[in-house]
């Protein structure tokens, strides 16, 4: 094989060795025997968001509303970075199709109501990211990182360039003026309303998620992450249980992206391109990859603070944002989460003790 | 006949700006294994130089001059306290130098504000060809960058500095013991693809004007060109910057512009699934 493949190969290599992953280099701190800090971060963010409609003001609601809506987007990134360690540069792609498709179905056939814009969004999420993921992680000789990351990269950015240009999907403009969602003869309007079926939406996924990579799936998935070549020697056929996570992660970034789109009311070029996908990448590193919490967190801490700095400092505050991130980065590689998450706690265990029969439902 | 010519010398000058964008970007790949997201903003700040210069009043020629080593300088001390702890992670490094490229393009956002600043061309006019006329700056570019890609060419493949970063590039262990102090190698090698970047920059800031997404534009095209070409060689890149270089101009003369645009960016993704090694395998030069 040539030279080129071999300098990729060895790039990604690295990678999977997991030199250079952030959970190789943390630092295992405070082995805290029997008490379990996740569930009770987790209870308290809860708690936090359920009481959090009674405090705020309307108009802080429908931001906190936003905010939730972007954490089960960050969630779905998480998912497939945190958790498989691919690298999807382009996770907006799959958010912003979705909100653009239930705004054309909204805008030209005047589909509002929820429970058939809900599984269409979630639908097209799934069907582009298998379309995607497919064709980036399946083939002959598995994909490299680099190459991963790079063509979610560019299908994110050739989306964007392609909604701008397009006539039909408005172009810069984006397509505006969205109705609100309906349930019968309800409208969902911004408000508390709103707030607490997104937040019942997050808990449900989040559950779900969770279950998930606790699971012997999990546990396939996590070896992925360190590791990829000794879970293919096992056994395990690793591409596809790479583009299945992948899939996975789409399809909740649709369900997101059809929910934003409804609740902004208009949808834009920003949403499927470069901008949201680095958005997006930021909560994740943020608040901590490979812990769900750690997702939801981020983005609840980027967006509260760059809401409540944009006033008097809007221009600082991408720099301070990209400071902020740089540091994260070279000294806490886990994220905000690990300072009170041990990494026992991050590891975590997975699915139930395997008895005789390990067949394993992972494999697919 | 005319304007086939000036369709040409269009395509031609466009595919010498993605070559001279992504020439430090091929060798900082290349050479160090890193995708340097911040790239677009050494491009970015090449311009921001050359318009400073400019703005106080010094020749324009003497901004492009400077550019180069003052982005360099910045792209050694750099090196030297982030993107050294980068290596053995290729996907960190990228998420590195993103959010270190977010820092510098909102620092210059915030330098000049939201506005499209002009530099003027220091070579004006047009030169003339019988019923043709081709922009003088633009000539200039491309002879400019055909002597930076020979000129590259021959430091890394002629002299004892190229055999030295050629030596860590494909055996670093060996070559620390061979006595090349590697640390200095890599921060030279990025240094260097950081001052061609901001030369870049400089040259190119008369034709598209200063602004803050100036680098944003040519990175993903720069990367998509770096992966076509094929990592690992110096060549490589400047092949696959021709290539998508040539085609995004060329393409809009046949097609709708937007169909155009998407249509680069899926067939090059399509030849690196299918042939990921690039259009020109190998290490080294």
């Amino acid at each position: 094989m040539s030279g080129a493949r071999e300098a990729v190969a060895r790039i990604s290599e690295d990678v999977v060795t997991g030199e250079g992953l952030p959970a190789a280099r943390a630092p295992v701190q405070q082995a805290s025997a029997g008490w379990k800090v996740l569930p009770i971060v987790e209870g308290l963010v809860l708690m936090i968001a359920l009481v959090l409609p009674w405090v705020l003001q309307d108009y802080l609601t429908v931001f906190a509303t936003r905010v939730v809506i972007l954490a089960l987007f960050a969630l779905s990134f998480d998912l497939v970075w945190g958790y498989a360690g691919i690298m999807s540069f382009g996770q907006a792609l799959f958010f912003g199709a979705a909100g653009y498709g239930v705004a054309l179905l909204a805008r030209d056939l005047n589909v509002t109501s929820i429970l058939l814009i809900l599984p269409a969004g979630t639908l097209i999420g799934l069907t582009a990211s298998l379309l995607l993921g497919g064709f980036l992680l399946l083939g002959r000789y598995p994909s490299s990182v680099i190459f991963v990351s790079l063509g979610t990269l560019t299908g994110s950015y050739a989306a964007d360039r392609l909604a701008r240009g397009w006539y039909y999907l408005g172009g810069q403009n984006g397509i505006p003026s969205i109705p609100p969602l309906t349930l019968g003869s309800y409208e969902f309007e911004e408000g508390p309303i709103y707030y607490y079926m997104v937040l019942g939406i997050l808990v449900v996924v989040y559950l779900l998620c969770r279950f998930l990579v606790r699971s012997q799936f999990g546990l396939a998935l996590a070896g992925l992450r360190e590791n990829e070549q000794r879970i293919a020697f096992f056994g395990y056929k690793a591409q596809h249980l790479k583009a299945i996570i992948f899939a996975v992660g789409g399809t909740i970034a649709g369900l997101a992206g059809s929910l934003y789109a409804f609740h902004e009311g208009f949808v834009w070029p920003n949403m499927l391109g470069v901008v949201f996908s680095t958005q997006v990448v930021l909560y994740v590193l943020f608040g901590g990859s490979g812990t769900l919490i750690g997702a939801v967190i981020g983005t609840v801490i980027i967006e509260g603070v760059s809401f409540w700095l944009s006033d008097n400092y809007r221009d600082v505050w991408p720099i301070i944002l990209g400071v902020l991130l740089l540091l994260v980065i070279m000294f806490r590689p886990l994220g905000l989460v690990s300072f009170v998450l041990g990494e026992r706690e991050r590891v975590g265990s997975f699915g139930k003790a395997p008895k005789s029969k390990e067949t394993g439902h992972a494999a697919p | 006949m005319a304007s086939t010519f000036a369709a040409v010398f269009e395509i031609v000058s466009f595919g010498a700006i993605i070559v001279l964008v992504v020439l430090g970007l091929g060798i900082i790949a290349s050479m160090m294994g890193i995708f340097n997201f911040a790239q677009g903003e050494f491009v970015l700040l090449g311009a921001y130089v050359t318009y400073l210069a400019y703005a106080h009043g010094a020749p324009v020629w003497v901004g492009m001059v400077a550019a180069p080593f003052v982005v360099g300088a910045l792209g050694f001390v750099l090196e030297a306290l982030i993107i050294r702890r980068f290596y053995a992670a290729p996907i960190v490094a990228m998420l590195g130098t993103y959010a270190l490229g977010l820092i510098i393009r909102e620092s210059v956002r915030g330098l000049i504000g939201g506005f499209y600043l002009t530099v003027p061309e220091p070579i004006g006019g047009s030169i003339d060809l019988g019923s043709v006329h081709i922009s003088a700056w633009r000539f200039t570019i491309i002879v400019i960058t055909l002597v930076v890609m020979g000129g590259c060419y021959l430091l890394l493949a002629r002299t004892s500095f190229g055999l030295r970063v050629r030596a860590t590039l494909e055996n670093p262990a060996l070559a620390r013991a061979s006595g090349i102090s590697t640390p200095l190698i890599y921060g030279a090698t990025f240094a260097f693809g950081a001052a061609l970047a901001g030369l870049a920059g400089a040259l190119i800031v008369p034709v598209f004007s200063l602004f803050a997404d100036l680098g944003i534009r040519f990175l993903i095209q720069g990367f998509v060109a770096v992966m076509v070409g094929g990592v690992g060689s110096f060549i490589g890149p400047v092949a696959g910057a021709g290539v998508i270089g040539t085609l995004s101009a060329a393409l809009p003369w046949v097609m709708s512009p937007v169909v155009a645009d998407v249509l680069v960016f899926v067939l090059a993704i399509a030849f690196i699934k299918f042939r990921p090694q690039g259009l020109i395998a190998g290490k080294g030069v």
